[in-house]
């Protein structure tokens, strides 16, 4: 009896132990910490997911002998914290713009040696046109400007309107998604409506918010930034508002004529990210050449081939790409840069939670 | 003299046994406590962070109807999810403990946990989803025609919640019923109560400890979930935890996230303060007719 009840205990600490073990596994951390190698220098990039081309970073540390370490983020907000917090050691950063000009103003950055980056001649000058807060690169160098669209699944839907008016389609309730993140819904009813997406006018907000509200978000399923392109691969949506690289990198190639994607004409809201070098950096010599080996119009296309974006920063790549891109570089005249909207913020907030919130 | 030093030594070395504990808790929970404490009395940053600025702001925005909204189905979703996990870990831990192959079942309880939660909480998706696996055998089994909406809603949340804090509940119910003794249940029948009644008012009272902790260890952290309502959940599963997430990083407002924070600590501390009471309480009961008879005896 009395070793039983000591087998017990011992079982159940076991089992909670077990328990207490696995749970640190299911939450910890999976950052990918690559040891240097004792020859060459090491080049720290911080990018988005889902963003860096596997094949154009081998190129890049065979033929400059270094080696490339890559930490991901997933939103501007946590990067930017990340950096505010102490993290350093990065040597190229990419942010998009309403945080490249954050960070400009809070003094966060390095200045661009342009001398050292010959292949700046191929940006785009119609992207710095929009690049206001750095239209000459002194700060920044543009990587890529793309938008979020509309993919369609046409197996499931056979007529639809092919702008964001879809979302008020009664026919496909309970069938659609909106990207869960507020500037660019906000952006997109905006844009509907013929506003600009960084406006602050009281007026054309509320009446944004009066579509999103009463017209878009009655036939969505969910507002969905994390598992949408998953639910649209199996069929569960329809209709998602998101970015075209995640909509087909769930897909198999052989079912990619099954989706319509899209840019509504109207317009919408845009982001431009760029390679900006934070201060803190170890190795800015190997970070520009980086930015320009990236620039090189052969690589540039390698990128933009492996993610099938179109060139639109880039000058010379668009004739050296192998792939159709999911949309035009012309598909963007429409769509206007999310700036910074600053101490405004607040009033997107104060929507977006009658959006959110309420139901 | 003798026993004197060596207890005076023992309670020297109980500080030092006890030592990386307390530093560990000091360092790793008690200031960062004290840092979400100072920041929610701060004034937020522009872009993030925070000003030294002594504020009640965000104390002022958190009564704000839309949070309270929130708050109240965070309430009310962990308070129905924990009343069920409850009632369905009850049997299950009666019958582990009753059980011969209690490592089996242990083990069984245990094992879906070496699986990364948000992979089950994506198997989830596939089995409840309108063409998953529970709709499809309906459909196949001819039940239903059209797919029922099993996914994106409250229920979906509250299923899942479930599952993911079974274990928690099982583990202690588990251990107390195994302590138990079952001849007192027995006895129960012998004096005439029925069966039900014999459960009811001789086993549950004795498994008290056990139930309370199985109710905070699922409340808890189902009151501070943020990845089950944010993927199974639709329009209308916003939860506290989702809230204090999306102040961090989509609007930049330090010290309303540090406010929530807060109120869950608050929650959290009631709990366990009334888990401690409870347990005081229930042990003074143990003991009391104990000291009836040492008063009788010392009659006699």
């Amino acid at each position: 009896m009395e070793k039983k009840a000591f087998t017990r205990g011992w079982m159940v600490a076991v089992a909670a132990t077990l328990l207490v073990v696995s749970l640190f596994f299911a939450t910890g951390c999976s950052k990918d910490e690559a040891s240097s190698k004792g020859s060459g220098k090491t080049l720290y990039l911080y990018n988005w997911t889902y963003y860096t081309p596997e094949s154009v970073i081998e190129k890049f540390e065979k033929e400059y002998g270094v080696k490339v370490v890559l930490d991901y983020f997933a939103s501007n907000e946590d990067m930017f914290a990340k950096l505010k917090a102490g993290g350093s050691g990065y040597d190229i950063v990419f942010p998009s713009q309403d945080y490249t000009s954050i960070m400009m103003a809070e003094k966060m950055l390095l200045p661009i040696d342009k001398s050292k980056i010959p292949n700046l001649q191929y940006i785009s000058p119609l992207v710095l046109g929009k690049a206001t807060y750095d239209p000459d690169m002194s700060w920044s160098v543009p990587y890529f400007m793309g938008a979020s669209g509309i993919a369609v699944n046409k197996t499931k839907v056979a007529d639809y309107a092919r702008d964001w008016s879809i979302f008020a389609d009664k026919k496909l309730a309970g069938r659609m998604s909106m990207l869960d993140d507020m500037r660019e819904v906000m952006g997109d009813a905006l844009a509907h409506l013929g506003y600009s997406v960084n406006s602050t006018d009281d007026a054309e907000l509320a009446a944004a918010q009066k579509l999103v509200n009463e017209k878009w978000k009655p036939n969505l399923v969910k507002f969905d930034a994390e598992g949408f392109a998953k639910s649209f691969s199996t069929g569960e949506f329809w209709v998602v508002h998101g970015y075209a690289e995640a909509v087909f990198e769930e897909l198999e190639e052989n079912r990619w004529d099954e989706v319509d994607f899209f840019l509504p004409p109207e317009g919408g809201p845009m982001y431009l990210d760029s390679m900006v070098i934070p201060k803190g950096a170890r190795n800015i010599e190997l970070a520009h050449q980086f930015i320009d080996f990236i620039h090189r119009p052969e690589i540039y296309a390698e990128f933009l081939d492996r993610f099938h974006f179109p060139a639109s920063v880039h000058t010379k790549a668009a004739e050296l790409m192998t792939v159709e891109p999911f949309y035009q570089g012309e598909d963007l005249a429409n769509y206007e840069l999310k700036n910074d909207v600053g101490a405004d913020l607040e009033k997107y907030n104060e929507i977006w939670q009658t959006i959110r919130y309420v139901n | 003299m003798n026993s004197h030093i060596q207890e005076k030594r023992g309670r020297r070395l109980g500080i030092t046994y006890s030592a990386p504990m307390g530093l560990w808790l000091t360092f790793f929970f008690l200031v960062p406590l004290c840092i979400i404490i100072l920041y929610s009395f701060l004034k937020k940053g522009l872009y993030g962070g925070v000003e030294w600025e002594f504020t009640l702001t965000a104390y002022r925005q958190m009564l704000n109807p839309n949070f309270m909204r929130v708050f109240l189905r965070t309430l009310w979703v962990a308070a129905l999810s924990t009343v069920i996990t409850i009632t369905l870990a009850l049997p299950c831990g009666y019958a582990m403990a009753r059980s011969r192959h209690q490592v089996m079942w242990l083990a069984l309880v245990i094992i879906p946990f070496w699986t990364n939660s948000l992979i089950r909480i994506y198997a989830w998706i596939a089995i409840l989803s309108s063409e998953g696996f529970v709709n499809e055998a309906l459909k196949a089994l001819g039940v239903i025609g059209e797919s029922l909406p099993l996914i994106y809603n409250q229920g979906a949340v509250i299923t899942v919640l479930i599952y993911m804090y079974i274990p928690f509940a099982i583990l202690p119910l588990f251990t107390t019923i195994d302590k138990f003794d079952f001849q007192l249940l027995e006895a129960a029948r012998d004096l005439g109560a029925s069966k039900p009644e014999s459960i009811f008012k001789v086993m549950i009272p004795n498994i008290r400890s056990g139930i309370i902790t199985a109710v905070i260890f699922t409340f808890i952290p189902i009151f501070g979930a943020y990845t089950v309502p944010l993927l199974v959940g639709g329009k209308d599963s916003y939860m506290i935890g989702n809230i204090i997430v999306d102040q961090v990083t989509k609007t930049r407002n330090w010290p309303l996230a540090s406010a929530f924070s807060l109120v869950i600590t608050v929650v959290s501390t009631i709990g366990v303060i009334w888990m401690m009471t409870s347990t005081a309480s229930e042990r003074a009961r143990l003991k009391a007719p104990a000291q009836v008879v040492d008063a009788n005896g010392g009659i006699t």
